[in-house]
Parts: C-alpha cells; sequence; structure tokens
C-alpha cells in the first residue's frame, strides 16, 4: 500500500509538469489549429538555457527558469511571426511538416551546441525531500509541481481576464471578425506561440532539476503533450491539467507496474484510440468547430 | 469620407464587381440595394479589405486605403458588421462588445445599451446562446463601440423582429448626426430608402442606378423590381 501510495504521490507531482508542458501546446492547438511538433525541443531548450545560466552566473534553476522563459518567448515569437505566419492558413498537413522542420533544426543544433550527452540541473537543496507519513516527497518535486500549478492557473487568468487574452480567444473563434476589430491576428499568433514556447522553457527547466535530460528527449515531450492536449481538450487549459495529472499518474503506475517500454506504449494506445474514435479530441470539439475563415 | 472609384474585385479568378463608382460623406446615410447575389457583401468587403481590391481607388477620409490590411483600414475608423454577424460565439456579450472598442480602448459599454437595452441585461451571457435578433443587436453594437467615423453594415435587420427593426431604423439618423456616418445593405428596401441620404442600386456586378433617396423611392424602376408596386 505504502509503495502504491509513493507512487501515487510522485506521478501526480510529475503530472503537474505535464500539464505545464501541454497547457501551451494545447493553446496554440486551439487557437491557431496547428500541432506544434516542435514543442518538446522548446522544452529542452528550456532547460539548456538554465543549465547555461547556471554555469556561467549561479543562478538557482527557480530564478533561471524565467530567463528560459524570456529567451523562448522571443524565439518564438520569432519563429511564429515569420516562419509559421506564412502558412498558417495552409492544410494541416503543411503546418506538421514546418513544426517538424523546425523541430529538427532545434535538435540538430542543440546536439551541435551542447552535444548529446545526458545532463541534469544540480542544487544544493536537490536531495532534501520530506515526509508525510510513510511517503517521501522530494523538496524539488513538491516545488517544480506548485509552480507549475500557479503557472498554468496564471496562464488562465490571463487568457480569460485580460483585454489581450481576450483577444487571443476572440481569434481563435473568428480570425476574420477579430481582424474587422482591428486586432492583428499576426501578432497575436506570434503572441500565442511565444507564450506557449516561454512555458515550455519554464516546464523544462523544472524538469532537468528532477530528470537527466538530452536533445533526444524532445519527442517524449512532444508526444505527451499531445496526449495531453488531446485528452483534456485542444484549447482547454484546465483540461490540460486535468489531463496532465491523469497521465502523470498511469505513467507512474505503469513504471512501477508494468515493465519500462510499456509506458510509452501506454501513451500511445491512448494516442491512436482517441485518434480513431474522437479526431477531433475528447472534449475540445466546440472551441475547434468554432473557428470559420475568410 | 469615403469615396470609391471604378472599383473592380472578386473572388479569386472569379470577377464579381465591375467599375463601381459611389462615396459616402459626413453625416450621410447610404443604402445599397440590389438582389441576392448582385454583389452588395463583396463590395463591403472590398472597402474594408476582407478581400483585396483589383482595380480602382478606395479613399477615406483623403488618404487612399486600397492594399492595406483590414486592420489597418479598421483602425482609421470603420467598423464592419459582416455578414453573418461573425460575433465570437464563445465569449459573452460583454467581451464581444469591449473587443468592437479594441481600437479606442473604450470599456464602458453605455452608449450602445442605451441603444439596445435588450443587451444590457445579458452583458454577461454568451453570446452564441442569444436568440438570432439578440445577437444581431450584439453585432450592431459592437461595430458601434468604437465611436467609428463610418459603419458599414450588412443585413441590417437580418432575424430581427419588426418592431425592433423600426427601433434601429429610428436610431440611424441620430448615430449619423452624431458623427458615425451608415453604409447599409438590407433587404427591407422600403425602409432603407427612406431613412438613407443617397443609395445605389446594384445589379450583377454593376451599379445601375444611383442619387437622392427619395428620388430612387419615387422611381418606377426601384419599385417595380424592389418594392412590388406598379
Ligand atoms: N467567398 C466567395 N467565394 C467565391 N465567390 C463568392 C464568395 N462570396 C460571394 N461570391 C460570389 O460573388 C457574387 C456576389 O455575392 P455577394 O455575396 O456579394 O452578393 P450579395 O449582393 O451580398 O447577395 P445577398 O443579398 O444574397 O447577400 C455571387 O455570385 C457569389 O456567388
Ligand atoms: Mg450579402
Amino acid at each position: 500500500m505504502d509503495t502504491f501510495l509513493q507512487v501515487t504521490a510522485y506521478g501526480l507531482l510529475q503530472g503537474g509538469l505535464l500539464a505545464l508542458v501541454a497547457v501551451g501546446f494545447s493553446l496554440v492547438w486551439g487557437i491557431m489549429n496547428i500541432v506544434n511538433l516542435s514543442h518538446g525541443a522548446f522544452v529542452i531548450l528550456g532547460a539548456y538555457i538554465a543549465w547555461e545560466v547556471q554555469g556561467w552566473f549561479g543562478l538557482d534553476p527557480f530564478l533561471g527558469m524565467f530567463v528560459s522563459a524570456i529567451v523562448l518567448f522571443c524565439v518564438g515569437y520569432v519563429i511564429q511571426r515569420y516562419l509559421i505566419n506564412l502558412i498558417v492558413n495552409g492544410p494541416v498537413f503543411i503546418t506538421l511538416l514546418l513544426t517538424f522542420g523546425i523541430n529538427m533544426a532545434l535538435i540538430q543544433g542543440m546536439n551541435l551546441v551542447f552535444t548529446a550527452d545526458f545532463r541534469s540541473i544540480q542544487t544544493s537543496y536537490g536531495s532534501n525531500s520530506f515526509e508525510i507519513g510513510n511517503i517521501r516527497i522530494p523538496l524539488v518535486r513538491l516545488l517544480a509541481f506548485l509552480l507549475a500549478i500557479v503557472i498554468t492557473f496564471a496562464l488562465v487568468a490571463f487568457v480569460k481576464r485580460t483585454r489581450t487574452g481576450i483577444s487571443i480567444m476572440a481569434t481563435g473563434m473568428d480570425r476574420g471578425a477579430a481582424r474587422l476589430m482591428g486586432i492583428r491576428a499576426r501578432h497575436v499568433y506570434a503572441l500565442t506561440f511565444a507564450i506557449s514556447a516561454a512555458l515550455a522553457g519554464m516546464a523544462g527547466t523544472m524538469i532537468a532539476t528532477i530528470e537527466t535530460f538530452d536533445p533526444s528527449k524532445a519527442g517524449k515531450f512532444t508526444l505527451m503533450a499531445f496526449v495531453v492536449a488531446v485528452l483534456g481538450g485542444l484549447g482547454n487549459m484546465y483540461g490540460a491539467l486535468v489531463g496532465g495529472l491523469l497521465i502523470g499518474l498511469v505513467e507512474a503506475w505503469a513504471g512501477q507496474y508494468l515493465s519500462g517500454t510499456w509506458v510509452n506504449g501506454i501513451a500511445f494506445l491512448v494516442l491512436i484510440l482517441v485518434l480513431i474514435f474522437r479526431p477531433n479530441g475528447l472534449v475540445g470539439k466546440a472551441f475547434y468547430a468554432a473557428r470559420v475563415e475568410i | 469620407m469615403l469615396e470609391v472609384k471604378k472599383l473592380c474585385t472578386g473572388y479569386g479568378r472569379i470577377q464579381v464587381l465591375w467599375d463601381i463608382d459611389f462615396a459616402v460623406g459626413e453625416n450621410e446615410i447610404v443604402a445599397l440595394v440590389g438582389p441576392n447575389g448582385s454583389g452588395k457583401t463583396t463590395l463591403l468587403r472590398a472597402i474594408t479589405g476582407m478581400i483585396p481590391v483589383k482595380s480602382g481607388s478606395v479613399d477615406f477620409l483623403g488618404e487612399s486605403i486600397k492594399g492595406q490590411s483590414i486592420e489597418e483600414i479598421v483602425s482609421r475608423g470603420i467598423a464592419h458588421v459582416p455578414e453573418g454577424r461573425r460575433l465570437f460565439p464563445g465569449l459573452t456579450v460583454r467581451e464581444n462588445l469591449i473587443l468592437g472598442a479594441w481600437r479606442t480602448k473604450e470599456t464602458s459599454v453605455d452608449h450602445v445599451v442605451d441603444l439596445f437595452p435588450r443587451l444590457g441585461e445579458r452583458l454577461n451571457q454568451i453570446a452564441g446562446s442569444m436568440s438570432g435578433g439578440e445577437q444581431q443587436m450584439c453585432a450592431i453594437a459592437r461595430g458601434l463601440m468604437s465611436k467609428p467615423n463610418l459603419i458599414v453594415i450588412d443585413e441590417l435587420s437580418l432575424g430581427l423582429a419588426p418592431v425592433v427593426v423600426d427601433e434601429i431604423i429610428q436610431a440611424l439618423p441620430s448615430i449619423a448626426e452624431s458623427g458615425t456616418s451608415i453604409l447599409m445593405v438590407d433587404q427591407d428596401v422600403d425602409a432603407a430608402l427612406t431613412i438613407a441620404t443617397n443609395a445605389y442600386v446594384l445589379e450583377a456586378g454593376h451599379c445601375v442606378l444611383s442619387g437622392k433617396a427619395s428620388d430612387l423611392l419615387a422611381d418606377p424602376r426601384v419599385q417595380e423590381s424592389y418594392l412590388g408596386v406598379g
């Protein structure tokens, strides 16, 4: 029983991070109808930036993640504004191809610059933990989890409550009508993508304090983001939170009670089942269908 | 205020409008009438840049707006209430209205609620869940939120009960007086020509008649084709 509770606690903590990885991915999908295959590469890039910043300036990763966020915000903005915007009206296949290409370029770039060695971000308090009953909670994981939850809620508040956030939602519902209001849709798209990349960078930094990373892990995070986003409903940010926690749990349980390779297998299984039975997502359909062209 | 000369446009390679000339002056109400498919919506779309102008000129407040993006044109003070309303269905009425004032950052909705008291009761309702008529009021109110120099309204009375149409039509002259010129398309040609200062008749992409609305109202060709008289 204790093992089960321990695994469950780890799963939930991990799930919070997955939610933070997925929430930006889901936002981009919901608002722009772009399945961003380079999302996982942003996660890893965020980890490297915080790792470098710690190496050069000794900055704590929980502060360094804001540097990652700022850098990735800029990178994301430029990629969307000057690259993806050019084909954003194209068929889904074309956007998939482009983001796949960006993903390849980023991964190869990181391999060149940082090499393919495994790395992780160490802190002086990295091995601290405390116990609730018989369950051990590592401090760093708890911190990362809490931050992930706070950031997710902050994003929801931003999108639902601020003028800029509402303009993002409006552009997602009907881009032509949003432009008729004078909303600069290209800028809104770039901003949305930038926010998504910034969140990925923060998540990547926190993940790097918990586990090792290298460029080849990017694909895993893209897949996780995809599964979580589809489970939660496209563009549904609370859905991403719930989906993240769920996948975190499933991953932890499967990791404990099944052999290693099953973990990815189960994620794939969920993905395939969803694609077969609900190609438009479990909950997100209404939002998605609300898009009108012209 | 708005001056269009020899405008030609269409969709892709299909040309829909040929050599359209028309103008909207300060404080004017201009009606655009014509049968289905004659190109009224297309003309309005060309003015606000929703589709590109192939040739001709479009000037607004003395400057050319031809070839500019929708956002640029709108930011000069033209509001467009598009065909099919195009409200943001998942947002509340208040959010829709506030987005209508994106350009001016106005957050008070009082001046449009005065015009449509019905909306005042529904500010927090999701726009997509309102009745068709209420959505139409919301669409027009959204267009008026930024107090534009010119408002372009496609299908003004679509889905509205006759009483409400009357109310809106009655309100138009005071809107125009307050500095928002109106370019409108409406199925109710009689009402449109009664309220308008000037009017243009489109047929198959050509402007076949134009002049003072009162003159057109008396014109036998208009009476026969649009008013069911004679
Ligand atoms: N998006 C489009 N793509 C291609 N052709 C279009 C498009 N919209 C309209 N058309 C064509 O342009 C012509 C003019 O259409 P338009 O919508 O401007 O007519 P309208 O005068 O507004 O008619 P209605 O009174 O029915 O609204 C029609 O022949 C129509 O088929
Ligand atoms: Mg029309």
